[in-house]
């Protein structure tokens, strides 16, 4: 999967890469890089029982908070497109909310199988639900309206799967949906881009570009492909064709048959980790697992789903596959601890 | 295993939509996107000249070239601005920063460039820089028929006259060459060339001589000099096939330096009167009221009056309360004991009046409709005006008296000239027309032949008539048009210009509408001349000017006498 992510990676973007970097590899480089760090932690976590990892719930979550503070340090934050997402040392950038994911998917399965009597109240939930509402903050002021939704809905899959009571999970989810209306009004740019996905080709050239984009790519791959390394829409006409959007590259160049193989996998990746969980016998393993298939899971989906102009558009890289360093190590971490899990420690 | 399900169920949500994007609805996109995946470069189709009758060329094209630059494309741009300046002696500093500008696809850099320089181009091979052939008219004639010709925009798109009203022939089709280019138009690597050739205008000739368009040049040019009027006009038809042979409007432009800046000259200057302005014809209109009597006459209708017959000698005549004058006092034996003959020589007004009032408006107007009036004569000009004639069921006695003198009606040039030529011709009204023939690319000619319209009168009226008229030259109103033994025939008109519904004082428009020979009319020409100073009536200001015109044509066709 990663291989094939770095090749696609190459195909997408060595053209915008040799115009912008004059280095056709410039991208893949940086993404080998990153799989080799991934493989790394991802073996490493293979052979790490994942019940040590539910020792590490307080330092993950303070250190996550931590990195999401950092990003507004001055000197330390990376701004890229309108947004202060990274924090940066030297060349080498992370992405803080990547890392918080997975941070946050840890505490709550550590908390609640700690505490999974205390699931049935409302006052039992609140620490994860303070916890989350934390980090959703610290996301959204970045700002990234995706990871921020990202996060939401996990932390309400997670509260679910943990066993509350439908009348308290209602108590939840109520107020995280009246949040979203209210999140897109705060920022006028996310209602132009909701007004661009309602209508893309009203504005062709400002907000609606991407989505066009991007229809155009899938379009134009048709049934089977224009074929590896032959997508038109890489020349530059797709912003991100590499990262967010390297889904459109490969409709493009595979096809819908190339796209339904490719989600196949990742079908089977999520229904491998939904039986590794439910497989567990341990409630630390069963809520660790389930919680990074619904990281991995919740992503591919909402890119999928951005991809296709079916929801606006938001910027969330396709795990595994996306030029990303950070997305990348973490996820490939998450797998090795998936298959420890598996392992039964 | 909820949540399975529900993840699931949003996969197969997935799964349709890119079913439907990527193969229902993919051509669709595709053929949206093709747009911004090529630059094309245009493969002008060459447009079509127009020709005279004979072949003579009065619209062509100069073989020149536009020369564009992609600076994206532009590998050295330094070396580019230098080769480029040199070649089209352009500025280097200045072209060097429209290079070199952010955010600029292409740039015209030259047009109308000449040949030789495009073959300097190309031995320098420079990336970036591309030329296609454009369509600079050249007018052979400059400013001769030059509201009939038009012109085109920079473009070669025609914007009047017969540049538009053919455009579409004249056009041809536009080619292009496609290149695959990355966002800003570099030129990609799998770079599909699509090159689908033009197809050429085709070339047309008009019914225009054009000899005699120049004789005509010149003689009214000459009128309007000499009158100090504020236009003149012509129209040189053939009576047999209504084929336009001359059509001037004087004052003129350049067709090669159109004033295009200027928009109001422009207008008034482009303006084909003749076809598009309206004007009271006066006497000349009588030709017409004299066919439907004789026409009707020999019908035996007892309305209609005899060759013979002797017309009241008062000046006046009292219809409906209002009086009627003739322009002569009829003092001293003027215009008295006349025949139509004698009224036509005289263009005495009261006698036209008798007879419009004596045919009566359903009878005056079956003629007046089947003469063309009150609708376009359809010739192949856009803006043709329909001039004015009052509804048959709106019109009352005092209206219909004058409309037999040719006041209380507007007509065109053009509807004049055909109606006077189907009056003498023979009767036979046909379609006029400007288009003699087009060429396609292929070479294919096609002739464009009269199209008949209808009998207006019979053979025997018309050639009565016809004599009548030739009377007119040879001992009435329009002497001025003689020529010894080429059987002229012909009718003056002076007609007063209303001026916002009065009459304007000292504001005329003198007129002479001629043909010869009489017995068999080949070439017919309606003479105007609009607001004369001082001499105003028809017979001293356009007849001598139709003479010329006729001196002309019989030198150009080398015509021998006819008796």
């Amino acid at each position: 999967m990663v291989v094939f992510g770095c090749v696609m990676i190459y195909s997408a973007s060595y053209y915008t890469a040799e115009v912008q970097y004059g280095d056709s590899f410039y991208f893949v480089k940086k993404q080998v890089i990153g799989a080799v760090a991934g493989f790394a932690a991802m073996a490493a976590m293979c052979f790490v029982p994942y019940n040590k990892l539910e020792k590490f719930k307080y330092p993950a979550i303070i250190i996550a908070a931590i990195l999401l503070l950092l990003v507004f340090v001055p000197g330390v934050g990376v701004t890229n497109y309108g947004a202060t997402r990274w924090i940066g040392f030297g060349s080498f950038t992370i992405q803080p909310s990547e890392v918080a994911k997975y941070a946050y998917a840890l505490f709550v399965a550590a908390y609640f199988s700690k505490n999974y009597k205390k699931v049935k109240t409302i006052k039992g939930v609140l620490p994860v639900l303070a916890v989350g509402a934390l980090f959703c903050l610290l996301v959204i002021l970045e700002p990234n309206m995706s990871i921020t939704m990202c996060i939401g809905i996990l932390m309400l899959a997670l509260v679910f799967l943990s066993g509350a009571s439908i009348k308290n999970f209602l108590v939840i989810l109520v107020p995280c949906v009246i949040a979203i209306p209210v999140l897109i009004i705060a920022e006028p740019y996310r209602l132009q881009r909701l007004s661009a996905f309602l209508d893309p080709w009203s504005s062709p050239l400002d907000e609606g570009y991407q989505l066009i984009q991007s229809l155009y790519a899938l379009g134009n791959g048709g049934l089977f492909g224009v074929g590896l390394f032959n997508s038109t829409q890489k020349y530059r006409f797709l912003p991100f064709a590499e990262s967010d959007f390297i889904l459109s590259v490969m409709g493009e160049e595979l096809g819908f048959i190339g796209i339904t193989l490719f989600f196949a996998a990742c079908g089977f990746i999520i229904w491998r980790g939904f039986r590794i969980a439910k497989r567990c016998k341990n409630r630390f393993g069963y809520l660790l697992a389930a919680g990074f298939t619904l990281v991995y899971g919740i992503q591919v989906i909402i890119n999928a789903l951005v991809v296709s102009g079916t929801i606006p558009p938001t910027g969330l890289p396709l795990p595994l596959i996306s030029s990303g360093n950070t997305s990348l190590v973490i996820t490939m971490a998450s797998m090795g601890v998936l298959y420890n899990i598996s392992r039964g420690g | 295993m909820s949540a399975g399900l529900a993840i699931a169920f949003i996969f197969c949500v997935i799964f349709a939509r890119f079913f439907y994007l990527q193969v229902v609805y993919g051509e669709t996109l595709v053929m949206r996107a093709c747009d911004q995946w090529n630059r094309e470069i245009p493969v002008i189709a060459v447009r079509g000249t127009i020709t005279d009758a004979n072949g003579n060329v009065l619209a062509g094209n100069l073989n020149t070239y536009s020369v564009f630059v992609r600076p994206n494309a532009v590998t050295n741009t330094e070396y580019a601005a230098i080769v480029l300046a040199g070649i089209f002696d352009l500025d280097l500093d200045g072209l060097r920063s429209k290079l070199t500008k952010k955010g600029v696809s292409e740039i015209t850099l030259a047009r109308n460039a000449s040949a030789e320089k495009i073959e300097q181009l190309i031995t320098y091979d420079i990336n970036g820089v591309y030329f296609a052939r454009d369509n600079s008219r050249l007018y052979t004639y400059g400013d001769v028929l030059c509201q009939v010709l038009g012109f085109t925009s920079s473009d070669g798109n025609g914007i009047s006259g017969i540049e538009k009203y053919y455009n579409s022939l004249l056009a041809g089709t536009d080619g292009e060459i496609l290149y695959a280019t990355d966002i800003i138009g570099i030129e990609t690597e799998n770079n599909a060339v699509i090159y689908s050739p033009a197809t050429d205008g085709s070339n047309i000739s008009l019914t225009i001589d054009i000899d005699i368009q120049l004789a005509a040049e010149q003689v009214m040019k000459e009128v309007y000099n000499s009158s100090n009027a504020k236009s003149v006009s012509c129209i040189v038809l053939d009576p047999q096939n209504f084929e336009v042979l001359a059509m001037v409007n004087y004052p003129s432009y350049d067709l090669n330096d159109v004033p295009r800046d200027d928009s109001e000259t422009l207008n008034s200057l482009s303006r084909n009167a003749v076809v598009c302005d309206i004007y009271e014809p006066g006497s000349t209109f009588k030709v017409i009221t004299a066919a439907a009597n004789i026409e009707e006459y020999l019908n035996g209708n007892s309305n209609a009056f005899s060759t013979s017959y002797i017309f009241s000698s008062s000046r006046t005549r009292t219809v409906d309360g209002t009086t009627i004058k003739c322009w002569s006092d009829h003092s001293n034996g003027k215009h008295s004991n006349q025949t139509l003959a004698d009224a036509l020589n005289n263009s005495c007004n009261p006698c036209f009046t008798d007879i419009a009032l004596s045919l009566g408006s359903e009878t005056f107007y079956k003629y007046l409709t089947a003469f063309g009036f009150g609708n376009v004569t359809g010739l192949d000009f856009s803006g043709e005006a329909v001039g004015m004639l009052l509804n048959e069921t709106a019109v009352r006695d005092c209206d219909l008296a004058r409309i037999g003198f040719g006041q209380s009606v507007a007509v065109t040039q053009i509807q004049l000239a055909c109606a006077v030529a189907a009056a003498v011709n023979g009767g036979n009204y046909y379609v006029p027309h400007l288009l003699k023939s087009i060429t396609d690319a292929s070479g294919n000619t096609t002739e464009i032949q009269s199209v008949f319209k209808g009998k207006v009168i019979s053979e025997k009226a018309s050639s009565i008539l016809a004599s009548m008229l030739e009377g007119v030259v040879t001992e009435g109103s329009g002497k001025k048009a003689y020529i010894q033994g080429y059987k002229v025939a012909g009718k003056t008109g002076t007609a007063q210009k209303f001026e916002n519904g009065s009459l304007a004082a000292g504001k005329y428009v003198s007129s002479f509408v001629g043909f010869f020979p009489s017995d068999n009319p080949q070439y017919l020409a309606l003479i105007t001349v609009n607001e004369p100073q001082g001499v105003y009536y028809g017979s001293a200001v356009a007849a001598p000017a139709a003479k010329e015109i006729f001196e002309d044509i019989i030198a150009i066709k080398n015509i021998q006498p006819y008796e």
